[in-house]
Formats: C-alpha cells, structure tokens, sequence
C-alpha cells in the first residue's frame, strides 16, 4: 500500500488506492449518458433542418421546455430528497385556473401571483406536514392532494378557458437582448440552483435524500425538512403554471396531469437518482431538453407525432439503465 | 459535582419498560463506563442523554442544571455528543462535509465555504490524531472502520463536555481500536467526561476509570474500577453467576471435507483463497476488520461473483446465489452480518421468518401445509429456546438475542450442514452469547461444518478448533492447537511476513 | 382475536369506511340499495376491482404498476380490433391479448428484478411506449364495437348476478389463495418486506417479482377487454382513471405502498368505497370536481387512519398498552 495523501490509513482496508476518476465516471454515468443522448438528438435535428444552431432556435425551444422544466426543478428538489411529488399536476391545473379567472389589471395581477406562489408554497408545505406527522407515504399524499387540487380547479373553470391580460401574454414572450423571456427564466433558475446547491438548506436535503435516519441523528428537523422540501416543489409547480399561462393564453383544469410524471422521467433521465441523495438541477434541465427534442425530432421527421411517446419511453428506459448500472457498482464498491 | 446526574429516569414503548428508575452519576474528568446486557436500558439511556428519545419520567442535571433535550441538536448544542452504534454519517457527502454537516461555515449569501470546511478538517485529523481516509472521499465509498473512525471525528468536531461512544470500537480494527481508548483517556484528562459502552470487559477494564452496570431498564451497581472484579461485573449485569461463557471444545472433526475451496476469488477483496472445511469442525476466519472475510462468506454463499472451484461433500457446485445454496443437506447457509438488514423481515412474524428460507419443506405444488409448517416452528423455538410470546409476534419485537436465535433456526431449517457464521454474536448480550457458543459445538459434534468469523478475538481462540487469518484478501496462514491465541492471530493478521522476519 | 383485529386493523376499517358510505348513500338518495343499484355498483366495482387484483400484488411485492392504463386500453382496441364485433374471433383474440398483457407485465417484472430499474420508472416507460404504439398502429381513431359476448360478461346477468360480478368472486378467491396459501404469496410478502432479507434467505426474486408483474399486466389486459362490453366500444384515454383508482382501492384497503402488507380482501372495500363515492356525489348534487376533492380527503382519512403514527398516537390516548415495538423500532421518529 502506497503512503500517498492519506494520512495514517495504513491499518484499514486493503484496495486503499482506489482509482479517483473511474468511480467519479461511473457515479457521473448517467449524467454522462444523458449528456450524449441530448448532442445525439441535437446533432440529428441538425442535420435534418436549417438553422437549428441559432439563438431564435434557442428561444423556441427554452419556451417549449421551460414549463417542464420547472415542474422538474420542484420534482428534482423532491427526489433528491428521496421522495415524490405527484401533487404538482394539480397546482399546475389550479394555478393555471386561478390566473385565467383572476388575472386583470397590473394590481390584481400582482396580487393573484403573490397569491398562486403562496398557495403552492403552502399545499406543499401540508403534504411536507402529512408525510412528516402521519407518517404516511409522499406516493399517497401527494396522490391525494393532486386529487383534491384537481378538483378544486374543476370547481372553479370546468372546462379549458378563461382570459389572460394581453400585457402578460406579451411579457412571457418578449424578447430582450435577443434573448426571450424563457432563456432569461432559465439562466435565472441555474444561478437560483448554483446558490442553492451549497447553502445549508440544499445540502441538508440531499443528505436527508441520502440517508434520512442518519440525517436525524444528525439533529435534522425531519419535518422540517419535508415541509421546505414539498413546499419548494409546490412552488416551482405554482411557477411552472404562470408560465405555462403566458404560452397557452387560457386556464386548463386538466393540463396539470401532463407534467406529473414527464417531470419525473426528465429528471431520471438527467441522471437524478429516485433513491435520493444523488443528482442535481443541470441534469434535469438536460432532460427537459432531451424530452422537447424529440418532439421537434418527430415533426421534422413529418412522422406520426404519435412517435413522441414511444421514443421519449425508449429514451427513458435507457437513461435509467445507466443509473442502475452506476448505482449498482456504487454499492459493489460500497463493501 | 457531577457532571451528569440522572436519577429516576424511566422509559416505557407501550407495555414494555425499558427503562425504570435507572441512576447514573458521572463527574468531568473520566471516563465512564455504562455496561448491560442486550436490552438492560443503556442504549435507551444514552439515547435520552443524545436527545433521540424522551424521558418518561425522571432529573437529568448537566452541571447542576436540569436537562432534557428535545433532538439530537439540541443535546449537542448543550454539549453532549454522541457516536451512535448505527452510524449517523450521510453516505452521498463527503468525509469533510459529513463531520461538519449543518454547522458549515457559511458565506454571507448563505452558502458553505468549502476552503474552510478543508481547514478545519485538517486541523481536527492533526489535533485528534484521527486516522481517517481523505476528507474529499464520499462517505459511502469507506469501510465500516473508516466510517466509524468518521463517525468518532465527527463527535469530537463539536467539541463536546460530554462524549457518549456506544459499541464505538465494534467494528473497528484492534489499532483504531487503541487509538480510541488512548484518546478516551486523553479527553478526560482535558477535562470532558466520556461515557464508554461496550461489551468487551478487557476493553473496559482498559480505559474506564467508574462503571455503572444496568440490567432489566435499572442501575444495578456503580464502582471505582480498579475496586471491583471482572467476575463480579459479569454476575451484576447478569443477574447470576455466568458457569462458562466458552464451552469445552472437544475436538470432533472427521476427515471428511465438508467444504473445499481452491482459488477463490471475488471481487476486489477476496484472491485466490484456498481452505478446506471438515466436517465437525469449526474454523475460525480471523484477521482485521475488511481484509475480505465478508466478501468471502457472502462469495461461499453466491452472493456476488466468485471465481476458482468451491466444493460441498466432495460436489463442485457454483455459488450463483443463495437459492442455489440453500439446497437442503447439500447446501450451505449463511447467517448474515446485518441482522436486521440481512437477516430478518422486522415487521413478520417469528414464524414467517423461521420458515422463510424452507418453504418447499411444508408445501405441495406451491400450496402451503399450515399445519406442517406450525410442526418446524414448534420443534425450532423448542430447540433454540427462542423467547417469543407466540409464534406470531412480529420478530423486530424481540430481544437482539432472540432476533439472533431467529436466523439461526431460519438456516438450521434448511439442513444445510455446512454454516457460515459472520460474526454471529455482534451486539448479542453474553447470556445468549454463551449459548450460540455451546450451539456451535453441538453441531459440530452431530457432524455440521462451521465457517465462523468473528471481530472478537477471544471467541475464536476458545471456539474454533482451527483459526484462519485473513490479510489483504488471501489466507494468510492458519492457526491449529496450542498455536491459536490472541498474539498469535494478531500478528498474522498485521505482519508482511517479510516485515514479522526482520 | 385481539390480535387478529390489530393485525388485520387496515383491512377492518376499510370495511367499516364502506358499510358508512353504504348507509350514507341510501339515507341522501333514498333507493340506493336497491337490488339495480346495487348490481350497478358491483359492476363498475368489479372493474376497479380487476385492475386493482394485479396492482394488490405489485404494491405488496414492493412495486407499483404504472403500466396498468395503457395494457387495459390496449386489451380493449385490439380485441375490438380483432373480433370486428363478432364472437367468432375471440376464441383466438381472448387469450392472445391475455397473454399479451401478462407478457408486458412479465417484461415489466423482468426490467425491475433483473436490471434494478425502479418500477415507477419501469412501468411508466412502458406505458408511454405502449401508449404511443397504439397511436400509431391504429392511427389514433380505433373504430369497432365490442362483440356480443363481451357485451354479456359485461353487463350481462346470470340469475340476479351481474356475470362480471360472478368474474369478480371467483378472482378474488383465487387472488386470496395465491397472497395466503400458496409458496408465492409468502415469498411476495417477504420481497416486499425487504428484498435484501428475502434474497438471504433464498428466495427467488426474480421469478417471484416477475411473476407479480406479470398477474397485473393480465389483469389490466382482463379489465380492457370487460370494459368494452360496458361501454359497447374502444376508445383512446379509456385506460387513464384506472391508474389513479387501482393504487387508490390499494391504499384505501389497507396495503402498505411501501409493499409486504396488506390483502386483496382490502382492495374490494377499496374497489367499492370508489365506487360508492361516484354514486354517492350526484345524489348530493356535486360534480367531477367535488368527486375529486372527496376522492383526495378519503385516501388521506383512509391512510392516516391505517398509519403507524395514528396508531401510536391512538395508543397514547388511551393509556398506551397496545403498541409493542421495540424500543429500537422507535429510534427514528420525529419528534
């Protein structure tokens, strides 16, 4: 055994030396792995249309994706977290509810933004409470609740519709130094997540995702935790569905279900891992990317858009094939 | 005055009390030992002293003032740390953020400093003398030993008054193991009081300067220890004078090789291993904690690739897992090293779990025979004296002792006679110890081969009829007679021979 | 006996929660329990219940099937496909599309056991893929009529019993032999419990998970076919309730999503507490949405009342004798 930079190690295991940038590769397998399908894609859209390698493009794209992407953000915070959040579709469906019907001038706007980020912060911030107190499972919880805010936008918009001011509509999709308002959302959100990653709070939570027992006796507040945790998802889920508004111009009660479990899957194929702990917000972004490519992919290709399911299915599976590969040599090397 | 001054402290989990009216008064300045058997109240103690579980009733004074804290942080803001027996290390941060997780230095934006997080580290390995692998490592990529010398440094980071080490040196190597109890004592000549829980008497007997001894959730005794004896420790947690903790060890080996390996190897940790098992017999597997006994064990039992030939009975057979393996008198089992990750089903009953691995044994084209299988439940709790109300109570209810009796009888229902025993008396209280050790010896006598590994040295000098010890991943000789003993398997265990000639 | 209601606690209060809604009905719309009304429930239960009999073993083995939609869709188009409204053909068609769909289940089973792919992940892969596949094959607009004798296991009555009903009994019968008699209940509920212990302990668990999968894709394909003849043809989307109501009539009889809990036993309260609901809100003069809401609260009532903490909490009221765990089970809880 070499005395390279450890200290004192010489009583512990043998195999001591073990090799720094192959376990790095295999823990950043699937990270990786979505890396390369998403140049695949891009390359192969390429090739098949012009100017696919321009800003313009860019701005389309970031728009067709950003409602995904920042249902995925909470989702990503949530299975770092090592739980789930199905919830999301119903805030999405309210939100998008509540803004088609309430939005009006520049007062009342504001107001009933204010107003849908607080309900999102909150219902997550009870399903953070159920799972906590009662003990119960985030799977049932967040079921319930997406259950219950579907119905609570029913009730109030039975069927797609509503108005939103035109100043809105105009203002999630200006353009500003050549850059679109969702680019400029998106840039915002990476430096949110740059931040976020290394304060207490982002560090606490995937710990907690990592082990939850040991971040207990750590001295975490596990609900806490949960509360901050499914209350941040409601809050992106409640952003997810301003935005949303700005590109569908109406109120949907139904639309939410759309991005429940495409929030998901964009994350695993980012290379999160839904055992906790693992992953992080750039590879969520390249999924929701990889997921808005294929749908480009599949019209350029004039074939059946029936197609999008199956490839995105197919994407899917391999993604998380590489992680359970990398999460399998992670615990072989564990012993 | 004493420094912690505990009295009346009771705790119940619904009928059952774990705790009443215990007393334990320790002072600044020394290091405390806290001894019992397996469900006497000393981890429910040290688990309310650590905030993880709430006093019934009863005073706690720290220094003079009362104390009860509500979590975890709020014991340690009071000053009282502790290195739990299950670790509280978050596998997916690093060394470094793991020993300061949540106290991180921070930025004025609220994110962690990682430049001084590295500082403090360093500064802790050189004041403690910690020998711990690299702070940038991923905790989940370290060995148990690493992680528990983590755990330790982890404690200290917060600079206790009081330092609660439970079962702290149960996996670790016999040189982190006197790194520990030579810090033990070096803390409390700085003046903090270490409260020391632990099994091993010699280890006690080393560092400790009081002992308090529980039994049945109450304080049974305190004393000076130079002023009291080993036997009368034993017979204070025990209730009752302990006979023998070793049983005699009359030698019934046949010639008959029961287990034959030749060039084994798995993974990174197992090369090339030859040994031959014989029927009667139990062979020790010695050596320092993760020089590839786990590997082996689970290997010999197919799980995880192996390599090289493993004969049963004179039949070459592949390990390709355990349903493979556990094939009746042929087959090999396996009592786990996690009892409860491994080896139980906490929330099935007793009898769920006693038949889990033998239910071809009571049933008939995949139809079960309630009745046959109620027969093998009866005839093994009998044979095993498991204490369980009724065969139904959920096996996670039961004393670590009996949890234990369980997996054994779960694999002796198999009727495979060659076992592997991973440290089958970790955490186990020394009444049940004694009778797995007279187990042991029975089967061997009745023709069984056992494979057993312990991370005590003293269970296999007086069990085992030979010892093998395992360095780096190879046998790296092996002990028969008069040769067996603690040095001995010591020095096999840590010597290059080259190193041991010179 | 005691010990028999403690152990079997979930189950009996689901039970409980449906004699409830039972009288609840009948005293808002009087008529309820009438023989028709009755047989009406106990058809539209019978359905939830099918699709849930596949789903029960899932979430006991530890999983959850997420394919169940599009497998139950598939079954329906293709066997109306195949039949082209005539009882001749499903001879052939029958048992192809069941084995089929226990062919999907199986390849769901196998991706989970085999490559350590989580089944949230799996099952929804494919349930996209499977999604997509029939768009395309059919094109998006499947145009045929459910032959005869579909129509009559349906709707169809033998004596004063629905023959779907009949179906429904003796499923159940067999689903309750398998879980507490035969060698592959006992092995699902100790997978489920833990699948590290299981595999120690010799237990297949590949052939045991798969084999569970492989029960819901037959019954989802079952369900499909059945559900045509209820509602005379096939059509796209006619899947997607019968995801939130199979895990919904798990959790509200009483399993553990966590798996190795619970009983098909439950899942029929579960079936039928659905389905009373849906009868039960028109009464009252509420709509999708108020159903929805209620759907939400009573999978919350229903999990909180069968959780751990309520029974702890429910034993601290009343003097705290009946909880038994260990004082180490108790080592994390949040304070």
């Amino acid at each position: 055994m070499s005395a390279g930079a450890e200290p004192v190690a010489s009583a512990f295991a043998p195999g001591g030396a073990r090799r720094d940038w192959q376990t790095k590769l295999v823990d950043r397998g699937p990270f990786l792995v979505a890396c390369v399908m998403l140049a695949a894609l891009v390359a192969i859209y390429g090739s098949l249309r012009e100017g696919v390698f321009t800003l313009e493009e860019l701005n389309i794209d970031t728009a067709a994706a950003l409602t995904l992407l920042l249902a995925a953000t909470g989702q990503t915070i949530v299975l770092l977290r090592g739980g789930i959040d199905l919830s999301i579709g119903g805030m999405i469906s309210f939100g998008t509810v509540i803004a088609a019907t309430q939005f009006g001038d520049f007062g009342q706007t504001a107001g009933w933004i204010v107003a849908i980020l607080a309900i999102g912060l909150g219902v997550g911030a009870v399903n953070g409470l159920l799972i906590s107190i009662l003990r119960l499972q985030p799977f049932l919880v967040t079921l319930a609740t997406w259950s219950i805010l579907s119905g609570a936008a029913l009730l109030i918009l039975p069927t797609d519709g509503g108005q939103l001011p035109e100043a809105w509509m105009s203002g999630g999709n200006a353009t500003i130094l050549g850059l679109s308002t969702s680019v400029w959302i998106l840039i915002v959100l990476l430096v949110f997540w740059a931040w976020f990653r290394s304060t207490r709070l982002g560090i606490t939570i995937r710990a907690t995702g990592s082990n939850e027992k040991s971040a207990f006796l750590s001295g975490v507040s596990l609900t806490f935790i949960n509360v901050a945790t499914y209350g941040l998802s409601g809050l992106f889920a409640a952003l997810a569905s301003l935005y949303l508004t700005t590109q569908t111009g109406a109120g949907s009660p139904t639309i939410g279900k759309d991005y429940i479990l495409p929030s998901v899957a964009a994350a695993v194929i980012g290379g999160i891992s839904l055992f906790g702990g693992r992953g992080g917000l750039v590879g969520t972004v390249i999924g929701a990317f990889i997921l808005t490519i294929i749908g480009n992919l599949v019209f350029v290709l004039s074939v059946s858009s029936y197609w999008q399911p199956i490839v995105s299915g197919v994407i899917l599976l391999i993604a998380v094939l590489a992680s359970s590969l990398a999460e399998r040599s992670a615990r072989r090397s564990l012993t | 005055m004493d420094l912690i001054d505990a009295s009346a402290v009771s705790k119940r989990y619904g009928g059952i009390a774990a705790l009443s009216a215990a007393e334990f008064h320790a002072k600044a300045g020394e290091v405390h030992a806290l001894i019992g058997e397996n469900g006497a109240g000393k981890s429910t103690f040290i688990q309310i002293l650590a905030g993880a579980v709430r006093a019934d009733a009863g005073t706690i004074l720290l220094a003079g003032k009362p104390y009860a804290a509500a979590n975890p942080s709020a014991a340690q803001a009071a000053g009282i740390s502790s290195v739990f027996q299950e670790l509280s290390l978050i596998p997916d941060l690093t060394v470094e953020e793991n020993i300061w997780f949540r106290r991180e230095p921070t930025t004025p934006f609220g994110t962690v400093t990682r430049r001084a997080i590295r500082k403090q580290t360093i500064d802790l390995f050189e004041r403690y003398a910690i020998p711990a692998a690299r702070p940038d490592q991923e905790v989940r990529r370290l060995n148990l030993a690493e992680r528990q010398v983590i755990e330790i440094a982890k404690a200290l980071a917060r600079d206790p008054r009081v330092l609660i080490l439970d079962e702290a040196t149960s996996s670790l190597a016999p040189r982190e193991t006197e790194w520990l109890l030579a810090l033990s004592q070096k803390l409390a000549a700085a003046g903090k009081l270490v409260i020391y829980i632990s099994h091993r008497l010699q280890e006690v007997r080393a560092v400790a300067s009081r002992i308090t001894i529980f039994r049945n959730g109450a304080t049974v005794a305190a004393h000076d220890m130079n002023a009291v004896g080993d036997d009368q420790i034993i017979s204070e947690m025990l209730g009752r004078r302990l006979d023998r903790l070793f049983p005699e060890r009359k030698p019934t080996a046949t010639d008959r090789i029961a287990l034959r390996i030749r060039g084994v190897s798995a993974g990174q940790r197992v090369r090339d291993i030859d040994l031959d098992l014989r029927e009667g017999e139990v062979l020790g597997v010695g050596g320092l904690q993760g020089h590839g006994q786990r590997e082996l064990f689970q290997a010999l039992f197919g799980i995880g690739k192996a390599k090289g030939s493993i004969e049963l009975w004179g039949r070459q057979v592949s390990a390709r897992g355990p349903q493979y393996s556990l094939t009746g008198r042929e087959g090999i089992a396996l009592v786990p090293e996690d009892r409860r990750g491994q080896g139980l089903l906490l929330a099935k009953s007793v009898r769920e779990n006693l038949t889990l691995a033998v239910i071809p044994r009571f049933s008939r084209l995949g139809i079960l025979s309630r009745r046959r299988e109620k027969a093998l439940v009866d005839e093994m709790i009998e044979f095993l004296r498991i204490k369980a109300k009724n065969p139904d109570q959920p096996a996670g209810t039961l004393s670590g002792g009996n949890q234990q009796k369980v997996i054994f009888g779960k694999m002796l229902l198999t009727e495979a006679r060659v076992l592997l025993l991973y440290d089958p008396t970790r955490g186990v209280d020394v009444g049940t110890k004694g009778e797995i050790f007279t187990l042991m010896r029975d089967l061997a006598a009745r023709g069984y081969a056992i494979l057993f590994y312990s991370s005590d040295l003293p269970e296999l000098v007086h069990v085992a009829d030979r010892v093998a010890v395992m360095r780096n991943g190879t046998v790296a000789g092996v002990l028969e007679g008069a040769a067996i003993s603690e040095d001995n398997i010591l020095k096999a265990a840590m010597f290059e021979p080259r190193a041991a000639a010179s | 006996m005691i010990p028999f209601v403690s152990r079997n606690r979930a189950i009996i209060l689901a039970y409980l929660g449906m004699i409830v809604l039972l009288f609840l009905t009948s005293f808002f719309s009087p008529g309820f329990l009438a023989g028709t009304h009755i047989r009406t429930l106990s058809v539209l239960a019978a359905f939830i219940g099918i699709v849930a009999l596949g789903q029960t073993f899932v979430i006991i083995g530890g999983g959850i099937d997420l394919s169940v939609p599009w497998v139950l869709n598939c079954a329906a188009i293709l066997m109306t496909l195949m039949a082209k409204g005539q009882n001749g053909p499903l001879l052939e068609a029958i048992p192809l599309i069941l084995a089929a769909g226990a062919a999907v289940g199986a390849l769901n089973g196998a991706g989970i056991a085999l490559f350590g792919v989580p089944p949230i992940i799996m099952t929804l892969a494919v349930n996209v893929i499977l999604q997509g596949a029939i768009l395309v094959y059919t094109g998006g607009t499947p145009q045929a009529v459910a032959p005869p004798l579909i129509q009559f296991l349906a709707v169809g009555r033998i004596g004063p019993l629905p023959v779907v009903a009949i179906l429904w009994i003796a499923l159940a019968a067999a689903a309750s032999f398998l879980l507490s008699r035969t060698s592959f209940g006992r092995r699902l509920y100790a997978v489920g419990s833990s699948a590290t212990v299981a595999e120690f302990s010799g237990v297949p668990i590949v052939r045991t998970t798969v084999l569970a999968y492989t029960l819901s894709g037959f019954t989802a394909a079952l369900a499909g076919m059945l559900l045509t003849g209820y509602t005379a043809q096939a059509y796209l989307g006619m899947g997607d309730p019968y995801l939130f109501t199979s895990i919904a009539a798990v959790a509200i009889g009483g399993a553990s999503i966590l798996g190795g809990s619970g009983h098909y036993i439950g899942t029929i309260a579960g079936a039928f507490v659905l389905t009373i609901l849906t009868g039960l809100l028109p009464a009252l003069n509420l709509s999708n949405g108020a159903l929805l809401i209620v759907y939400g609260v009573v999978i919350l009532i229903t999990v909180s009342l069968a959780s751990e903490a309520f029974s702890d909490l429910a034993a601290a009221i009343r003097g705290g004798f009946r909880r038994q765990s260990a004082p180490d089970t108790a080592r994390v809880e949040s304070p």
